[in-house]
């Protein structure tokens, strides 16, 4: 008699089990899209290499930048901005330009800056954004294997007289990225 | 990466199955040969007893601190993301954790010596353990990512993890010292087949604001994940699946890596009703030398991208600065594999426990051919009834883990015996599981079951554990 109410009790356990409705299609719907931010390039000038030079004062370089062409981000990014600073302590003008170049160095994307008074001059920021729904795609920073930066300044005599006088140039990026 | 996936998957298969080992029910219940598994100083009246091959004892064990498949999946129309974020990513803690443990006896006996006070056993079982703690700051970097967050560690030790598949070959004496104490210990050989962990990472990730470039990144590192087994295993499925069965078979049996344990235990009657006992399990290590690649990163490094500082950078200007960044991260912080041999220790456990005993005795003395029980000593006395507490600890890669159990023994003549307990751990504070023992002549059964209030909805369970055996158990002959 014990053992059937024993059984019976486990079957009445094994009925009383049971597991409510799942929905593991929600996973379908599961969007993983962080936001992620990284400092790009920083170049510094004093204002004695420019009163070095003879004539006008022109810098160009081309910095190769993979970072963008990273399958893992090119693949995956959704939009986002470049942020620049400029500081300038000196007592020159300057008109600085930035250029987004391929694989092949085409320039694919060029920012104009507006000339940069000379010092005292508080610090300039832009925010350039990229993506849908703005000016600029995204498909350009996909793109974008090099960064040019060249700047022009005529005045090559001038000191300021600001201690340690320099042109400071720097950026960084702030990205949505798709990882799921 | 293959290897990654190797151990992600071995994990998630781990926790798919297990929990934390607690076999509070089959603990001390002295009817049940397996029960010796885990007390070796167990009070045992066998004659002799033979598991049945492969079903002699069989468990599987799953569990979740933090988080329940139906706090996720249950179609309650709250958004998928909202529920992950709040209930996973930010609901969860770093001591949370998906753990578990399989375990299944391939053989499994035991005979009384010729001095009568002496049991000995022996057998091999398959396990199969695995714990992953959640990777909390991990998950809100995938999930948020840097930015904004000026300031904030990402802590890498947040990924812990390690798992194993080994089989056990052992041999245990249980000795009866005299009326009140009984002590015995089990000696065990692994064999192991695979083994992975990665539980002493250290650093962090922080993004602050930079001293020349805008931000600054900070990246401090000492890693490291260790496996053994996987690399064979890898090679098989990637060109031969059908050489994976050898490879496992192999390893289970000393064609792998070895080590060595032991298990301890005892059993004291402070009077004649009322029991103390205890065990220590798996006090061993495996010794990992063949199959082995650990993948290691040390070091610390602060990048603010690419920096060109002039007039120092015309000497240079036609290198590739981009390059030099990455190439002096990768000098700060090396990363690589290697193949040192490496010790990694079992899991070890303690059990303890009080038992009180009242009501109907069961003499020794049958009057039948049937009696199963070798001693006709006071001290086997069985009761009735038996209520009392135990306490089990394993030790784990965040520290020692507790439970605290209560519970009642019944016991309906010799054909029967159950067992329920309730048990206070970190998955559970509502876990009453019921164990069955049933001897129909000389075959013995037994059938355990944990958690059993969850089996409301069991999508909503932090724990649950099965456990089932098979014996012949001698009768006849004292």
């Amino acid at each position: 008699m014990k053992n059937k109410i024993l059984l019976l009790s486990f079957i009445l356990l094994a009925l009383y089990s049971c597991i409510e409705t799942q929905n593991f299609d929600q996973y379908d719907d599961l969007e993983i899209i962080p936001t992620v931010e990284a400092s790009i390039l920083y170049v510094e000038s004093p204002e004695r290499i420019i009163n070095e030079s003879v004539g006008q004062y022109f810098y160009s370089q081309d910095f190769n930048f993979d970072a963008f062409t990273f399958d893992a981000f090119a693949d995956r990014v959704l939009d986002g901005s470049i942020f620049f600073e400029i500081d300038n302590t000196t007592s020159k003008e300057f008109k600085p330009t930035v250029e987004f170049l391929d694989e092949d160095g085409n320039t694919i994307d060029t920012i104009d800056f507006p000339v940069q008074p000379s010092a005292p001059t508080p610090l300039y920021r832009r925010q350039v954004p990229y993506g849908p729904g703005k000016q600029r795609s995204i498909e350009i920073i996909k793109n974008t294997s090099s960064i040019k930066v060249s700047v022009l300044i005529e005045d090559n005599s001038s000191v300021s007289n600001l201690p340690d006088p320099k042109i400071i140039f720097r950026s960084s990026g702030k990205f949505r990225v798709r990882l799921k | 990466m293959r290897q990654f996936q190797l151990v992600l998957l071995s994990w998630l298969l781990g926790c798919a199955f297990v929990t934390a080992q607690n076999k509070q029910i089959l603990y001390d219940f002295t009817e049940i040969p397996q029960a010796l598994m885990i007390n070796p100083g167990m009070s045992t009246d066998f004659q002799w007893y033979a598991g049945i091959p492969a079903l002699s004892g069989i468990s599987f064990q799953a569990g979740s601190s933090g988080l329940t498949v139906n706090d996720l999946f249950a179609d309650d129309g709250v958004d998928f993301n909202v529920k992950v974020r709040e209930r996973a990513i930010y609901g969860m803690s770093t001591r949370d954790e998906l753990n578990g443990t399989y375990q299944v006896e391939l053989l499994n006996g035991g005979f009384r010596g010729r001095n009568r006070d002496n049991f000995y056993s022996f057998g091999i079982y398959n396990e199969g353990d695995a714990i992953g703690y959640w990777f909390k700051d991990y998950a809100i970097l995938a999930f948020e990512g840097n930015a904004d967050q000026l300031g904030r560690k990402f802590d890498v030790g947040h990924l812990k993890t390690r798992g194993e598949m080994l089989n056990v070959f052992h041999f245990g004496i249980n000795k009866r010292v005299d009326g009140a104490l009984t002590i015995g210990a089990r000696a065990k050989v692994y064999s192991s087949v695979f083994n992975f962990s990665s539980t002493k990472n250290k650093g962090y990730f922080v993004t602050n604001q930079g001293q020349n470039n805008i931000l600054s990144h900070t990246f401090v590192a000492d890693m490291e994940l260790r496996s053994s087994g996987l690399n064979e295993i890898e090679d098989a499925l990637d060109n031969d699946s059908s050489l994976l069965p050898g490879i496992i078979t192999r390893r289970m049996f000393f064609g792998g890596d070895l080590g060595f344990g032991i298990d301890l235990g005892f059993t004291y009657k402070l009077n004649k009703q009322t029991v103390i006992t205890g065990s220590l399990l798996d006090l061993g290590f495996v010794y990992s030398s063949t199959d082995v690649k650990n993948y290691t990163i040390k070091g610390n490094a602060t990048v603010e991208g690419i920096e060109v500082i002039l007039p120092d950078a015309f000497s240079n200007s036609n290198d590739d600065f981009w390059q030099n960044l990455v190439d002096e991260v990768d000098a700060l912080v090396p990363h690589g594999t290697n193949n040192n041999s490496y010790i990694s220790f079992r899991p070890t456990k303690l059990y303890g426990s009080i038992r009180h005993n009242w009501g109907k005795t069961f003499k020794q003395n049958m009057d039948c051919d049937c009696n199963y029980m070798v001693s006709k000593r006071r001290d086997y006395t069985k009761y009735a009834n038996g209520i009392g507490g135990q306490l089990y600890v394993i030790n784990r890669p965040r520290g020692p883990q507790a439970a605290l159990t209560a519970f009642y023994l019944r016991r309906f003549g010799r054909a029967l015996a159950l067992k329920t307990t309730y048990t206070v751990d970190k998955f559970s504070w509502s876990n009453i599981g019921l164990g069955l023992n049933l001897q129909a002549g000389p075959v013995n059964i037994y059938v355990m079951a944990d958690n059993l209030l969850a089996y409301r909805n069991l999508a909503d369970s932090h724990y649950s554990s099965f456990q089932l055996g098979l014996n012949i158990i001698s009768w006849g002959k004292k």
